[in-house]
């Protein structure tokens, strides 16, 4: 498979950068879809539509991802839809149910800025086309972390009950969240071959990026540890139900032309 | 804004929602009208932000509509998503409904000219006229759909 990676001499190192991209790709369109969950549901309509076009735009990202992983003979809609749940690779904080708003708002605050993380480590990767579609793709994810901050800052910082709701969301995902950096042996190729560093620096910078975020709304950064297993496949009950879900039209007619 | 509160300020408790962008018959200054007052506040919810949006650089800001926020940055961070979705902008500008002064439908009769001034309209300057169109589109975009 040529065109994901200028490593494609090494095929191990092709094969981990893909897998990379992989998880990239099914991050967002979980996410995604989780997001458009709340379309009609919002808390009111201006949120209701800007929480929709976020949705929009990280199906959009993953489509994107697809694309490049199915060049040169795949199909970017099979790869989206017609996999068994345990061969997706996005963590399992993102195919949690929406309990609330806060948290949807506290995952996608989570998310974004290790979204922007990513982005940054691919765009300075070396490996086109890949660095170039996270350049573009930087653009989008701004505006995201904008909005998911000045939703967790309102909440966080107004009412008792609203502070109280939001630490309670955070505790609930903080060991999903960290289960974004679990470590597979793709990781391990990539940082011999030097495309990018090392999940634990990774985890150091993410962190950082979301105290300074959390910590001035006071609320309290959670000491759990990682919950894992979404790199590998092994996902949740509530992972199911979605994929029923959202490959239910693709599954009533795989052959037909969109 | 930065704009100083002026003296006909009213107080919090008196801005009652009410049917879209209707003036508040102001108690201010003028007085001009026989009857009625001819400018007052727009009679609007402190929540209530009146969006405008520039679609190029050097383009007029244009009215292109309201959101509901609770304060000027959330207000243009739902302004993006609701209205420049589907048009091109470049920069947006909010400004609380309640704080905008506009003339009294009662008064719409000091715009018509009593002896013909169509000399005055510059309807010959090209330009002038397509910013004055371009704004027009804009702005009536949802009945154009």
């Amino acid at each position: 498979m040529s065109g994901t990676a200028r490593a494609a001499a090494d095929p191990r190192v092709d094969a981990a950068f893909r897998e990379w991209l992989l998880r990239a790709a099914d991050d967002e369109l979980i996410i995604g879809h989780r997001h458009s969950e709340w379309t009609g549901f919002g808390p009111d309509i201006e949120s209701d539509v800007a929480l929709s076009s976020i949705a929009q735009e990280e199906i959009g990202h993953a489509r994107a991802f697809y694309a490049q992983l199915a060049a040169g003979g795949g199909d970017a809609d099979r790869l989206a839809f017609a996999r068994a749940p345990a061969e997706y690779r996005h963590a399992t904080l993102m195919e949690r149910e929406n309990d609330g708003w806060e948290w949807s708002i506290v995952r996608l605050v989570l998310y974004e800025r290790y979204e922007a993380e990513r982005l940054r480590l691919l765009s300075a990767s070396g490996q086109e086309p890949a660095a170039g579609l996270a350049r573009t793709l930087l653009r989008e994810e701004r505006y995201h972390a904008l909005f998911a901050d000045a939703w967790l800052t309102r909440l966080a910082r107004g009412r008792e009950e609203g502070h109280r709701k939001v630490q309670a969301a955070l505790e609930a995902a903080w060991p999903e969240a960290l289960g974004l950096f679990e470590e597979t042996d793709a990781d391990a190729t990539l940082v011999a071959a030097r495309i990018v560093d090392a999940p634990a620096a990774q985890r150091r910078r993410w962190d950082a990026a979301v105290r300074q975020v959390l910590e001035p709304c006071g609320l309290v950064i959670p000491s759990a540890s990682p919950k894992e297993g979404g790199r590998r496949g092994r996902h949740t009950p509530e992972f199911d139900r979605l994929h029923d879900q959202m490959t239910e039209v693709w599954r009533s007619d795989p052959e037909a032309r969109w | 804004m930065g704009r100083g509160v002026s003296a006909e300020e009213p107080p919090e408790g008196a801005r009652e929602p009410a049917g879209g962008g209707a003036v508040r018959g102001g108690d201010a200054s003028g007085a001009a009208g026989r009857g009625g007052s001819w400018e007052g506040r727009l009679d609007a919810p402190p929540d209530v932000w009146a969006v405008f949006l520039q679609a190029r650089t050097r383009d007029p800001h244009i009215h292109v509509g309201d959101v509901h926020a609770p304060d000027a940055e959330m207000a243009l961070l739902v302004a993006k998503e609701n209205y420049t979705r589907r048009d091109p902008c470049v920069n947006l500008w909010v400004v609380r409904a309640g704080e905008i002064h506009a003339t009294t439908e009662d008064a719409a009769e000091m715009f018509a000219p009593a002896t013909d001034k169509s000399y005055r309209f510059g309807g010959s300057y090209r330009k002038q006229q397509q910013i004055y169109h371009s704004g027009w589109r804009l702005s009536h975009r949802d009945e154009d759909q």
